[in-house]
């Protein structure tokens, strides 16, 4: 019930990274009216995370403020920096203990929308327009990024029920997913069992946990998204980004749809031509649509 | 040659001014495309149009005549349901091209992506290289050409036509065989081939119906006549229907297909009863006259809407299921009454559309039928995604009703169990649906309502998409629904009771402040006035009305809808049944019927104290058993059962 997109630039330090997804899901925003999300990843800092909550308005938001500082303090993670930009709170930390332990403490205090040394996840209900407005994703620089529009049917229509999903309890990696994964449960729990942990009951978030596992692992991620098509069941094309690497795959049936656009210095992917095209106002590109059960990454 | 340059217009204007470009015998050239969707949907002149660039999703589709030349990529669903023309593609094709044409010519210079020809029925498909998988999926007939590789499973549940690949063949598909080609149509092909200037010497192999799946060596018996009284009755044991029911099975050993509604008691509209004493309802003669009960359906997004006399319209029922015959009595009687009917599957007939006033043409999976022009000859078009009698199951016609009239209608092959499929080729999710509105309205020109028929299953999620997806109204068809044919275990036993559906879709809208951006007709077994009233109380915009217009024109309730020997030559394609039904006289019974709606509606309005059918409201009702208290909210009242004297007192 959505449309993706993701581009990567492969050789440039940063680019209009943040304008470039805005334009490509404003293309296909019809796909999705509801809300509107980013994934964006900028220069690493090996030693600092970027933490990015909800923390609503008000006096709600005064609260969590107040927790997540003192969980973080709780933690042993430094404050470096943080500013409140709509209703998210950002934080900069420094922090050097066990990535998984941090992120599910700080996930039972607050909402977190994503934690990495490169990623940010910006997302919440309106247009890309409208989230662009708030939270300013134009200014982004940056080296590569996925985009998501929603239309909301089983759950509600709120900012935490918005893509991308980060994958709870891993940095950096992130996912956008047009489809359904019909066997989410049997997954969700061999999951569960080795102790990892989920804040929704979404599927997308699945997939994002089920490849950050892989890659913990030392799977490649394009491996990891080979054995993703035959666990996964259902209809999906789904894409995938880490702090330097961007893939996509697409289910066996195809019922959802995928094309992209190759350069030198680019690669874009998105649900509709039409939004490639955005970036190339005038132009017929030669793009692909990647055939049913198939996959590829690109990495900078 | 007029330019139109779609980096200064918007689709809809270039649309229009195609469309009158081809209406004034000119060509037409489209700079800037960008792939944007719908370039050139729905012309139905011999116009020439270039397209400078790559297009969009349904590009040159619902057309007749055009001719397309299309420089570079297009998206999905290219020349969906062309009836004449064709359309040549320079780069490659999404999925779906082809789908659903009756007639054209479609040429891929590239690649082509999956399901190419989904239920096509005639014309050729042609791409010089590589088709993805499923390439013919479920095709009715003409010709898919592929110079390349075909990809997996091709020719998958095709019933007719035929797949010729040159290259390599992944595999074929369920109910796909190889056989030999002959020279005359391999000769044919370099002919096509030739005349599109594609290069080509190599050999084919061909793909047609294996005929495994849908002919069966023994037809279904007739069932014994059990009178539906009986058939419905409240012993769930050995009773004569499960008796029938095995012994059937016992012959044919598979699943069974019956006709008429489901015959399990399920909660309903009768367990609901009016907070106010009726007893004097209708005391005054002229009481019709003074209850407003004029409503326009469809127009609240600027739409034609439709004009009913009174909150009430024919539901969904195909030529093919009744009797053309029956079609036409089903139409006299709404124009009589000052309703709309509606097509149901299958197509529009002269004599449906000169019989109606205000006729609502039905879109199916299969497209059985579906037209360009029969389209902008409607007064609203519908998409049909499930229905309550089968919700998620498509249509079943059996080969006996499948006449060679009915055949050349719906572009299938002549003598064979049609089952309609149940997924549209283009609308997988509520994505693709929003993209598919946006085709029919750009096609007919935003002057039809477009309504969307569904099943009672998921209905809060549905109710939900339908209005995100802009949809002018919903038909909610709820379990009580019938059928001309269905599975027998899936009638009695799966969907949503009508009463439950309307409850729930009321709650999805409101749930998300969206009640007034759509209007809702609740149909499924609403049986008269006073269930029509009770179900505008509790919100549906207005009712439908199906099994119980067939019974007033003469149905007996045998339930072999699905044979084909109607005896009152209702739901039958036999001249000689349908020769002992009277569409004239029937008319006027289907028609004095629909009057006794009006008159209780009336009525029932009027006892209730309004004066307006629009003031109806969830106070005016009670529950009158707990199941239908749960389901609807509403007050538990047993004290308001038929023949309580408490009642009196109370009122007293």
């Amino acid at each position: 019930m959505c449309g993706i997109a993701g581009i990567m630039y492969k050789n440039s330090p940063g680019q209009d990274t943040g304008k470039a997804l805005i334009d490509m899901l404003d293309g296909c925003q019809h796909r999705g009216p509801d809300s509107t999300g980013f994934a964006l990843y900028e220069k690493a800092y090996d030693d600092q995370l970027r933490l990015r909550f909800f923390i609503g308005e008000g006096a709600d938001a005064e609260s969590a403020v107040e927790r997540i500082r003192s969980e973080l303090a709780k933690q042993e993670a430094e404050l470096l920096e943080d500013e409140i930009i709509g209703n998210n709170y950002r934080v900069t930390v420094r922090f050097t203990g066990n990535l998984q332990h941090f992120s599910y403490a700080m996930e039972h205090n607050a909402k977190v929308i994503s934690i990495g040394t490169s990623l940010e996840i910006v997302k919440d209900v309106g247009s890309a327009h409208d989230v662009d407005d708030r939270y300013h994703v134009s200014k982004f620089e940056g080296t590569h990024g996925l985009g998501h529009v929603r239309l909301a049917t089983e759950s509600d229509v709120k900012p935490e029920a918005s893509h991308p999903f980060w994958a709870t309890g891993f940095s950096d990696v992130a996912i956008v997913h047009n489809g359904q994964i019909t066997n989410y449960w049997k997954m969700r729990r061999r999951l569960e069992q080795r102790d990892f942990q989920f804040t929704t009951d979404n599927d997308s978030e699945l997939i994002a946990v089920y490849l950050a596992d892989k890659l913990s692992q030392g799977v490649a991620l394009k491996q990891a998204l080979k054995t993703s098509i035959d666990d996964m069941d259902g209809t999906f094309s789904f894409l995938v980004s880490t702090s330097d690497e961007i893939g996509y795959a697409k289910d066996h049936l195809a019922a959802k749809p995928m094309i992209m656009y190759e350069t030198d210095e680019l690669v874009a992917i998105a649900s509709e031509e039409v939004s490639l095209n955005r970036l190339f106002p005038g132009q017929a590109l030669n793009t692909m649509e990647p055939p049913p059960g198939t996959y590829n990454t690109w990495s900078r | 040659m007029v330019a139109l340059d779609l980096a200064e217009l918007p689709v809809r204007e270039v649309n229009e001014r195609i469309r009158e470009a081809g209406a004034a015998g000119d060509d037409v050239e489209i700079l800037n495309p960008d792939a944007r969707h719908h370039i050139g949907v729905g012309l139905i002149h011999p116009i020439t149009v270039q397209v400078r660039g790559s297009a969009g999703y349904f590009c040159a589709g619902l057309s007749d005549q055009a001719h397309f030349e299309i420089e570079h990529n297009v998206g999905w669903g290219l020349g969906d349901n062309m009836y004449s023309g064709s359309v040549v593609v320079g780069g490659n094709a999404g999925a779906i091209p082809g789908v659903a044409i009756r007639g054209a010519e479609i040429v891929v210079r590239g690649n082509m992506g999956s399901r190419a020809g989904q239920v096509m029925k005639a014309g050729t498909l042609c791409c010089a290289g590589n088709a993805n998988f499923m390439a013919g999926y479920m095709m009715y007939g003409g010709r898919i050409i592929i110079l390349g590789d075909s990809g997996e499973r091709v020719g998958e549940d095709m019933t007719s036509g035929d797949i010729f690949v040159a290259g390599k063949i992944g595999d074929l598909g369920s109910d796909a065989k190889l056989t030999d080609t002959d020279s005359a149509e391999i000769d044919d092909i370099r002919e096509f081939l030739d005349r599109y200037e594609i290069p080509f010497n190599g050999s084919f192999q061909k793909i047609v119906n294996a005929g495994k799946k849908l002919r069966y060596g023994s037809s279904e018996r007739q069932m014994r006549s059990i009178p539906f009284f009986t058939f419905s009755g409240d012993s769930d044991y050995w009773n004569p229907k499960v008796q029938e029911d095995l012994h059937i099975k016992s012959q044919i050993g598979r699943y069974r297909i019956r006709g008429y509604g489901g015959a399990r008691a399920l909660p309903h509209l009768s367990d609901l009863a009016f907070k106010k004493d009726l007893t004097n309802a209708g005391g005054d003669v002229d009481v019709v006259s003074k209850i407003e009960m004029y409503t326009e359906l469809g127009g609240i997004n600027g739409a034609n809407p439709l004009k009913l006399s009174m909150p009430v319209m024919i539901a969904p029922m195909s030529y093919g299921a009744l009797s053309a015959s029956t079609k036409r009595a089903v139409g006299l009687a709404s124009s009589l009454s000052g309703i709309a009917e509606n097509t149901g599957e299958g197509g529009m007939s002269d004599a449906q559309r000169g019989a109606a006033k205000q006729l609502i043409f039905q879109m199916l999976g299969g497209r059985l039928g579906w037209n360009i022009h029969d389209m902008n000859r409607a007064d609203g078009l519908e998409i049909y995604i499930s229905q309550g009698a089968k919700p998620g199951l498509g249509g079943q016609l059996m080969a006996k009703k499948v006449t060679p009239e009915l055949a050349r209608i719906r572009g299938i092959p002549h003598g064979i169990d049609l089952r309609s499929p149940s997924r549209h080729p283009d609308i997988l999710g509520a994505d693709d649906l929003v993209i598919k509105v946006e085709e029919l309205r750009e096609a007919t020109g935003y002057r039809l309502p477009v309504s969307v028929k569904l099943g009672a299953g998921r209905v809060r999620d549905d109710i939900k998409i339908a209005v995100k997806d802009g949809f002018d109204f919903i038909e909610l068809d709820g379990m009580q629904g019938s059928t001309g044919a269905g599975s027998a275990e899936v009638i009695d036993h799966v969907g949503t009771p009508t009463l439950s559906a309307i409850i729930e879709a009321i709650d999805a809208l409101e749930g998300i402040g969206r009640r007034q951006d759509i209007q809702l007709v609740l149909m499924g077994g609403i049986r008269d006035g006073v269930d029509a009233v009770k179900a505008l109380a509790l919100g549906a915009d207005a009712v439908g009305f199906g099994t119980s217009t067939i019974i007033a024109g003469g149905c007996i309730a045998c339930m072999q809808c699905h044979v084909g020997q109607c005896v009152t030559g209702i739901a039958t394609q036999d001249p000689e049944h349908e020769a002992r039904y009277d569409p004239e006289r029937e008319a006027q019974n289907i028609h004095r019927f629909l009057e006794s709606v009006r008159w209780q509606i009336a009525a029932i309005t009027d006892a209730l104290g309004h004066s307006s059918v629009s003031a109806l409201n969830r106070d005016d009702l009670v529950a009158v058993t707990p199941e239908a208290a749960r389901i609807t909210g509403l007050e538990y009242a047993p004290e308001y059962r038929n023949g309580n004297t408490e009642l009196d007192v109370r009122i007293a």
